[in-house]
């Protein structure tokens, strides 16, 4: 099977072609092109993924651009990182193929969503399948585009279009530190190929300032894709997509691409202190920081997209403290319950026409899927005991307290509290209490949107338990096995302390919202007051989009201007200079045809006694 | 088989097509877009034979020829020599795919002006024909004075086609057109005479040789004086900053079918002489003035970008990106390695198939709106989703995606320079960010956002509009993912000019 993977992505694109060439005329019918081929997809990953748990990995490639002697291949790998992706990645983009069949039911260009899903679904499979750094980063950038493509599916409104473009030019501005560091580990290492790279890396070909370097710039990349601080701004604006897009893209799988790239190099930045530390450092900041601007969303989306910033700040930081596993076992869990609750709170806007969650309120008794299907998700990423977030973010704080940064540890345990705060304050805003908008067509989403929520739901409850101190660490075992450079970085056994704590803190953020939200003895206006300092920061997102209009939006404007300006006066007044020449030579020219013989006799012996001294001179031509 | 013929009648197949408007009345508008048409297919037909030829894994020297042509003895005395310029066609590697994109540009061309030219069909279509003459000749030649006559024949055409089909400033840009070319082709041909009177060849091979013989009867300054002045003749062409802004209005007022031909192929024989003549006949000089040429290409990549993401017009942000794009020629070029070479050599394609989609679709989209201000449209994608698609498309071919020829070329031009000048390829490498800002804006302005009323009840792509289109787009999409199409030809090409800069 695995020597055939190269088939797992070629379905969803095959799903693309049809529906761009067919889509108008197959209508609604195109949904089902999509579902059937990333179906095929999924099949195969799960076959692949059976067979890699026995096999070792496969790995093929041939020659796709040579220049002069040096020959860049293309091809693809199957490993066990890559064929948990590929399993993630096809499971996710079916679900919400199937669940988007209810939700965009009667949009106009519902052939074109089902298109770009194609797209996207297509350009992430190729990613993570890809052996080499620069086909990883020729996938890294059509899934961008993927994704670009959906955010502004609605591309009427300006919103959307802004949006698009945000997520496009933001990422590209990491993207280029990606480029920048390919390249120069190209110059060091002789080649693309990650294996290659790790042996060169291993053999201690690459000097240890390079690593640091290229590893920095390569996470740059990953800081870019996966929403981390500074970079993150585009990826809440993201939201204007179509909630699936929203679940698939912006919260399962591409925004993870980030983490995956960091993971898929591992042994190149587990080479460098200093770059393993700056993704800790940047990771847990990325975590709490977005945790708290989540606070004060009323949004439900964006209160989602915070969540998946500070989530994939959590993976990041668990990286940085060489938790290989705990990162990539996150990265599964996360994408399971993350999807779940984008596609409930799809349904809830599917119900209830509004985003805002102050217009909400006593769903609970309407929705009778949706509100427990939610609770399932809010429970996972809260961290409560059972469930799959708990043993991934534990074996995060585990990962964090032994790579020996308490302040990150610390960090990390604040974000969880706020995490579980939050995420109960949205679950009680929207599903308890009095209903607060107009409810009065509620009803529950069609079986084809609750059937993919189940499964997920099913999924967030028990995906930890491949990965569980009580159980066994099958996943952490499976994922470093047979890999020199990450065996030290598997599972780690960390005190029972850490467990307890974690789950406190956890227990406390849910008491918390509890009593502000639900039961409302405490007031909830000392943070969702107005004229608050500390809340005005928040809501304001600690005004980094207006930071950036000021400095380098402005900036790059009041440059070209300035370019401008030279091109008109600088450049312009240089054409005028040479036009001026010829036309004055011109004018001088049609002077001496003055049809006076005498001047042209004078002019032609004066140029031939020129030309004689000339001669006479040099003797001959120019020498 | 004999094959020396077929590179001449490839050359001047548009004789016959020229031949035969000539005895057409003018009024015959229909026929005349036919015949117009046609006469570009045999070229097409030939070029992609000779592409054929290459693949099957035939010799490229069969197709060269070389007949003596105009002889005469030095002046000074018997013992000076014997002068004399041969006709010689040839075709290399990199000869031969500007041979096909010139054929297929110039056929697409056809099409795109039998749709947007109003008037005087005749006229139009014989100076085109004569245009393509040029420019394929341009691009076979194999000596100097007969590159030099070919350069000649592709600017007056051209002057014609801008003064007399262009929109409301045309005179004003055929003018400026015709000043900056012409003195870029004075300093040419000094160029070529002095290289002719210190050598007494202009077969560009044997000059080569002659060249990289330590004993050439040129001495160091002269050399790089030479190529100083190569390198502003055909920086005019290419352009480079500061010698641009003849080509943006060029590209703003020539007729639609005009400016494919314009950004796809004449502003590429500026990058086919520097490469060709200036790297080839002067590797040392190329190689004394690398940094600055280096550093020429950010200055053009950055100028071109920051200028683009100000522009209101479409055109305008379209001849500022032409800028910025060629500034990546120069850049792989200054890379002086295999990676740099052969990055600008795709950029010099890639950048002709995109700009001729770029201008065709602007051309379609004055052609409905009249208009091409970004402010004035929007919403296009509700209008015209299939063209406004092809649009996207080509903007985000434009800005270097993946899968598209733009990445290719992009990548290795950065390739090469990172080994060489790393800092000065960082600098550039804002010009990647810049290039998406750009592009989106002006690409965004137009399809998404609100629907004006431009765009209520404007058709979309039609009928035989299609074909330039989607041929353009499938060549670029075939360069992106399998780019052996244009690396193998180039093979030979590459190992020439690297064994002339002794890399």
């Amino acid at each position: 099977m695995m020597e055939n993977a190269w088939l797992i992505p070629l379905f969803p694109l095959l799903s693309f072609l049809i529906l761009l060439l067919f889509g108008k005329r197959l209508k609604e019918a195109s949904s089902y092109v999509g579902i059937l081929l990333t179906l095929a997809s999924l099949v195969y990953s799960i076959l692949v993924l059976f067979e890699r748990f026995s096999e070792p990995t496969f790995i093929t490639k041939f020659d796709w651009l040579t220049i002069g002697d040096m020959h860049l291949t293309a091809g693809f790998e199957v490993n066990q990182l890559n064929a948990l992706m590929l399993f993630i990645v096809s499971l996710v983009s079916f679900l919400v193929h199937t669940y988007s069949k209810g939700y965009m039911q009667g949009d106009e260009r519902f052939p074109v969503f089902y298109a770009y899903l194609g797209l996207f679904t297509f350009a992430m499979l190729g990613l993570v399948i890809s052996p080499n750094l620069l086909q990883t980063y020729i996938f890294w950038e059509l899934v961008g585009v993927g994704s670009f493509l959906l955010i502004g599916f609605y591309f009427y409104k300006d919103e959307a279009k802004a949006a698009a473009k945000k997520a496009f030019i933001m990422t590209r501005i990491g993207d280029v530190g990606l480029f920048i560091g390919m390249i120069l580990l190209f110059w060091e290492t002789k080649s693309f190929e990650y294996s290659e790279i790790f042996a060169a890396v291993d053999a201690g070909a690459v000097s240890g300032t390079m690593i640091t370097l290229t590893a920095i710039l390569i996470f740059i990349g990953a800081v870019g894709k996966s929403g981390q601080f500074p970079l993150h701004t585009w990826l809440p604006d993201a939201m204007e997509g179509p909630t699936p897009v929203s679940a698939l893209i912006h919260a399962a799988t591409m925004v993870a691409a980030g983490v995956y790239l960091v993971a898929a190099l591992f042994p190149l930045f587990a080479a460098s202190k200093t770059a393993l530390l700056t993704i800790a450092v940047i990771g847990a900041f990325t975590a709490i920081f977005a945790a708290s601007i989540g606070l004060v969303q009323t949004d439900i989306k964006r209160v989602l997209a915070y969540s998946t910033v500070s989530q994939l700040g959590y993976m990041m930081l668990a990286l940085g403290s060489a938790g290989y596993v705990a990162g990539v076992f996150h990265l599964m869990t996360h994408a399971f319950f993350k999807a779940l609750l984008f596609l409930a709170a799809g349904s809830v806007i599917h119900a209830v026409h509004t985003q805002n969650i102050e217009e909400m309120g006593g769903l609970w008794k309407k929705l009778k899927l949706t509100g427990p299907l939610f609770l399932i998700g809010t429970l996972a990423i809260s961290g409560v005991p059972g469930l799959s977030g708990f043993f991934s973010k534990d074996e995060i704080l585990v990962a964090a307290w032994e790579g020996g940064h308490p302040i990150l540890f610390l960090l990390a345990l604040a974000a969880a509290f706020m995490t579980a705060f939050y995420m109960f304050r949205l679950f009680f805003m929207v599903f308890t209490g009095e209903a607060r908008g107009n409810q009065q067509h509620v009803h529950e989403s069609p079986a084809n949107m609750t059937y993919p929520m189940i499964l997920l739901g099913v999924l967030a409850i028990v995906a930890g338990y491949v990965n569980t101190p009580w159980f066994g660490t099958f996943l952490g075992d499976w994922l470093v096995d047979g890999n020199k450079a990450l065996e030290h970085h598997g599972h780690a056994e960390g005190s029972p302390l850490i467990m307890i704590a974690a789950t406190v803190v956890s227990l406390a953020g849910i008491y918390l919202a509890y009593l502000m939200y639900s039961k409302r003895s405490l007031k909830r206006n000392w943070l969702s007051g107005t004229g608050d300092t500390l809340h005005t920061i928040l809501t304001n997102k600690y005004y980094v989009d207006e930071f950036y209009q000021m400095t380098v939006v402005a900036f790059t404007k009041g440059f070209s201007y300035f370019l401008r300006f030279i091109d008109v006066f600088l450049v312009g007044g240089l054409v005028k200079g040479v036009t001026g020449i010829v036309q004055g030579l011109g004018a001088a020219g049609s002077r001496l045809q003055s049809g006076q013989v005498q001047t042209y006799g004078a002019v032609a012996f004066i140029g031939l006694a020129v030309l004689v001294v000339i001669f006479a001179l040099t003797g001959g031509y120019l020498r | 088989m004999n094959l020396t013929a077929v590179l001449s009648i490839l050359v001047f197949s548009p004789l016959l097509g020229i031949a035969v408007l000539a005895l057409m009345p003018k009024s015959a508008e229909k026929a005349i877009k036919v015949v117009g048409f046609l006469a570009t297919l045999p070229a097409l037909l030939l070029a992609l034979a000779a592409y054929l030829h290459y693949q099957f894994g035939k010799d490229l020297a069969d197709f060269s020829v070389s007949v003596p042509w105009i002889q005469f003895r030095g002046m000074a005395g018997v013992d000076e020599p014997f002068f004399s310029v041969n006709y010689e066609l040839a075709l290399g590697g990199f000869q031969l795919l500007l041979v096909v994109l010139t054929a297929v540009v110039a056929t697409l061309s056809a099409l795109a002006a039998a749709k947007f030219v109003k008037k005087e069909w005749k006229g139009y279509f014989m100076l085109f024909l004569l245009l393509e003459i040029g420019m394929l000749g341009v691009f076979t030649a194999e000596n100097l004075i007969l590159f030099f006559i070919f350069f000649e024949i592709t600017l007056i055409p051209t002057f014609f086609l801008i003064g007399k089909w262009g929109y409301f400033e045309k005179e004003k840009a055929a003018y400026s057109f015709l000043i900056y070319n012409g003195l870029g082709s004075a300093v040419l041909l000094i160029v070529i005479m002095i290289l002719f009177a210190k050598t007494g060849t202009t077969n560009i091979d044997t000059l080569v040789q002659i060249m990289a013989d330590p004993s050439a009867p040129l001495s160091g300054d002269l050399k790089l004086g030479l190529f100083i002045a190569l390198l502003i003749a055909f920086g005019v062409k290419l352009p480079i900053f500061p010698l641009h802004s003849w080509m943006l209005k060029v590209h703003v007022q020539a007729p639609p079918s005009v400016v494919m031909i314009h950004s796809g192929i004449l502003l590429k024989i500026g990058a086919y002489g520097l490469i060709r003549f200036g790297m080839g006949i002067f590797p040392e000089q190329f190689k004394t003035l690398a940094t600055l040429i280096a550093v020429l290409g950010v200055i053009n990549l950055l100028y071109g970008a920051f200028l683009a993401f100000i522009q209101t017009d479409f055109k305008m942000v379209l001849a500022y990106s032409s800028i910025s794009h060629m500034g990546i020629v120069l850049i792989g070029l200054a890379a002086m390695n295999e990676a740099g070479v052969q990055g600008a050599i795709f950029q010099v394609i890639s950048h002709g198939l995109i700009s001729a989609l770029l201008f065709f679709l602007v051309g379609i989209l004055y052609e409905r709106t009249d208009t091409s201000l970004i402010e004035n449209l929007g919403g296009m994608a509700k209008g015209m989703p299939i063209a406004a698609g092809f649009l996207l498309a080509a903007g985000m071919a434009s800005l270097g995606l993946p899968g598209m020829s733009g990445f290719v070329s992009e990548f290795m031009a950065f390739l090469g320079l990172f080994k060489e000048m790393p800092w000065i390829a960082a600098v550039g490498t804002i010009g990647i960010i810049m290039t998406a800002a750009y592009l989106l804006r002006a690409v965004l302005g137009i399809t998404y956002g609100k629907s004006h009323r431009e765009f209520t009840g404007v058709l979309d792509l039609k009928g035989v509009e299609f074909v330039p289109v989607v041929v353009l787009m499938l060549l670029i999409v075939l360069i992106g993912v399998y780019p052996s199409v244009l690396s193998a030809p180039l093979k030979a090409t590459l190992e020439t000019i690297m064994l002339g800069i002794g890399g």
